[in-house]
């Protein structure tokens, strides 16, 4: 009964339209005054998260992406793939596809990802007479490489709620994001070549050579945030900082592209969004402060373990419930809400913590794309000006893609599981 | 008189902002030094880790209200924005008032916190040793910031100087 009252009062406070952060601390604020407990864990939960070193890692990434994207990073890495791969069939959308996988290893979000790529490739491929539905729909779903491809925040706040390693998930994930990329690329190609979609013709080497040496520094930097991760040289967080450091020597000295301008829209971009996705983490733990003491996430953990005894029936329903709460949450707030109640359920079917939170990145992000409701669809339709339907009817042989990369990871839980751990 | 207030705490509001972009760059600048002290000269830090944490707080809860302001935060428009102009107003108030509220309790309580710290001059502990209560003020500080910042909103939302960009982002 208690749930039920806690999640209606939940849900009404965040559809009146107050903000996810201060809905969620404040419910959990009122929780503790109601229940008897000590009101001063609200102030100490949001100062607690504050304190997490990993989550310094979220500005310092956020700074790194956002130079170099007024940079001007992102047309030169369409312009660097497209020159290798554009007179392939379906080229475009390959290029398309790669520019988003290669900028998602320098950005840790979708959305970013999405609107980044989609203002060059998409004018360029409608030009070159794609289908308009294709192309939208192939950004918005290229979009979801962001998260899923390292540096990734959803992730990094994913470790931070479960204490789980956030080097672990970030390693996890690639093997996923290949996946899903090499997925999107062979349906790309398959269906550009049946539906006789124009090429554009190939650039002669001299081309080549001059957009690959503009495009070089950037794929470097991924390449090196990625392998001072992996190889443990420094912590995710420190990896962010020296990102960032390079960004601005490659778009200030190197590609002299970034303007004092573009550095401050750069510096205030990156904190207001450090500052709303913080505050929704604080919120969030203050709530699940609160709700903890209500012993909820162990009634749940109860009620579903004698309901589901299986993994599988497990793995639907949550599949299920986080494409309904896609209709009107955004990423994090679904990741940060239904970690602390679903996790421990999950544990106890067995379930590998890590898996647990690649398939919940994958699950969100689809939630992102599904029609009618979907936050990417709007930046994509933001960014083309084009009307949402559009979109919504491009993204579904994409989304059925992602549905089958989540089944073969739930077969082949290697996928996932292989780089981090057994390699 | 009142105005004159309004404009200059509008100007502070915004001044906060800049200061918080500026303390984000410092701690990436804190951390690379870090990393090149240690690799390069084998000179670990004492202090980076511990001032770019501080950096992280003290940011975060000071640009709060200017995200408020600029709406900036995450939320939820599914049932707002089906609203008629007289349920969009009224929704907006509430949600305003929701915010000034819960920021008025977690500074009467984020106060004490800090004054509890600051009184009995506790200490984290760690390599600096800072007293704790550096990083406990940023909570009174930035929600009392915030509360201000919301009840202005609300004079502004029934002013009818309703902003209509709230989408969400990431």
């Amino acid at each position: 009964m208690t749930v039920l009252i806690i999640i209606g009062a939940l849900f009404a406070i965040l559809l009146l339209g107050v903000p996810v952060s201060f809905a969620l601390g404040g419910l959990g604020l009122a929780l503790l005054l109601l229940g008897g407990f000590s009101p001063l864990m609200a102030p100490q939960a949001i100062l607690s998260t504050l304190d997490g070193f990993i989550l310094l890692a979220v500005p310092l990434f956020l700074l790194m992406s956002n130079v170099l994207l007024k940079g001007g990073v992102g047309s030169d890495l369409f312009a660097a793939v497209q020159a290798w791969v554009g007179h392939w069939p379906g080229g475009l959308a390959v290029a398309t596809i790669l520019s988003c996988g290669i900028f998602a290893a320098i950005s840790g979000s979708s959305v970013a990802t999405a609107a980044t790529i989609g203002t060059v490739a998409i004018p360029e491929m409608l030009n070159r007479g794609y289908e308009r539905r294709f192309v939208f729909g192939l950004l918005a779903a290229g979009g979801t490489l962001g998260i899923l491809i390292p540096p990734s925040i959803p992730m990094i706040v994913y470790g931070f709620v479960t204490e789980e390693s956030v080097i672990a998930l970030f390693l996890a994930g690639i093997g996923p994001g290949l996946a899903l990329l090499t997925f999107f690329i062979l349906f790309s190609m398959g269906y550009a070549a049946f539906r006789g979609m124009g090429r554009s013709d190939p650039s002669s080497w001299s081309e080549r050579r001059r957009v690959s040496v503009r495009a070089l520094p950037s794929v470097a930097l991924a390449a090196l945030v990625l392998g001072v991760i992996y190889t443990g040289a420094a912590t995710p967080t420190e990896s962010a900082a020296i990102g960032f450091a390079a960004a601005l020597i490659i778009t200030g000295p190197i590609l002299r592209t970034l303007t004092w301008k573009g550095f401050r829209e750069a510096a205030i971009e990156s904190m207001a969004t450090t500052a709303v996705i913080l505050l929704i983490v604080a919120g969030a733990k203050v709530f699940g402060k609160a709700i903890a003491l209500y012993r909820i996430p162990q009634e749940v953990s109860m009620f579903i373990g004698q309901v589901i005894d299986t993994p599988l029936a497990f793995i639907v329903i949550v599949a299920l419930i986080l494409l309904v709460m896609g209709l009107v949450f955004e990423a994090l707030s679904m990741v940060l809400i239904m970690t602390p109640v679903l996790l421990p359920a999950a544990q106890g079917l067995g379930i590998d913590p890590i898996w647990f939170g690649i398939f919940m990145v994958i699950m969100v992000e689809c939630a992102l794309i599904t029609p009618p409701v979907g936050l990417n669809l709007y930046v994509i339709q933001a960014v083309a000006r084009v009307r949402l339907g559009e979109v919504a009817w491009g993204v579904l042989p994409f989304l059925a893609l992602m549905f089958v990369t989540v089944a073969v990871l739930y077969v082949w839980t290697d996928l996932a599981l292989f780089i981090p751990f057994k390699l | 008189m009142l105005a004159l207030l309004m404009r200059s705490f509008e100007l502070f509001v915004t001044a906060l902002a800049w200061l918080a972009s500026a303390i984000f760059v410092l701690a990436g600048i804190m951390l690379t030094f870090e990393v090149i002290a240690r690799y390069f000269f084998t000179a670990p830090t004492i202090w980076a880790a511990e001032l770019s944490q501080i950096c992280l707080i003290w940011g975060t809860l000071i640009a709060m209200a200017w995200c408020l302001r600029e709406r900036r935060h995450v939320r939820i428009d599914a049932l707002t924005a089906r609203l008629s102009p007289l349920g969009r107003l009224v929704a907006e108030i509430a949600a305003m008032v929701t915010v000034a509220a819960f920021s008025g309790i977690v500074v009467w309580y984020g106060w004490e916190i800090f004054w509890d710290s600051f009184q009995r001059g506790r200490t984290t502990g760690s390599m600096l040793d800072l007293p704790t209560w550096i990083s406990e003020l940023a909570v009174p500080f930035g929600f009392s910031v915030l509360f201000i910042q919301a009840l202005i909103e609300v004079t502004r939302v029934a002013r009818g100087e309703l902003t209509a960009g709230n989408a969400a982002r990431e």
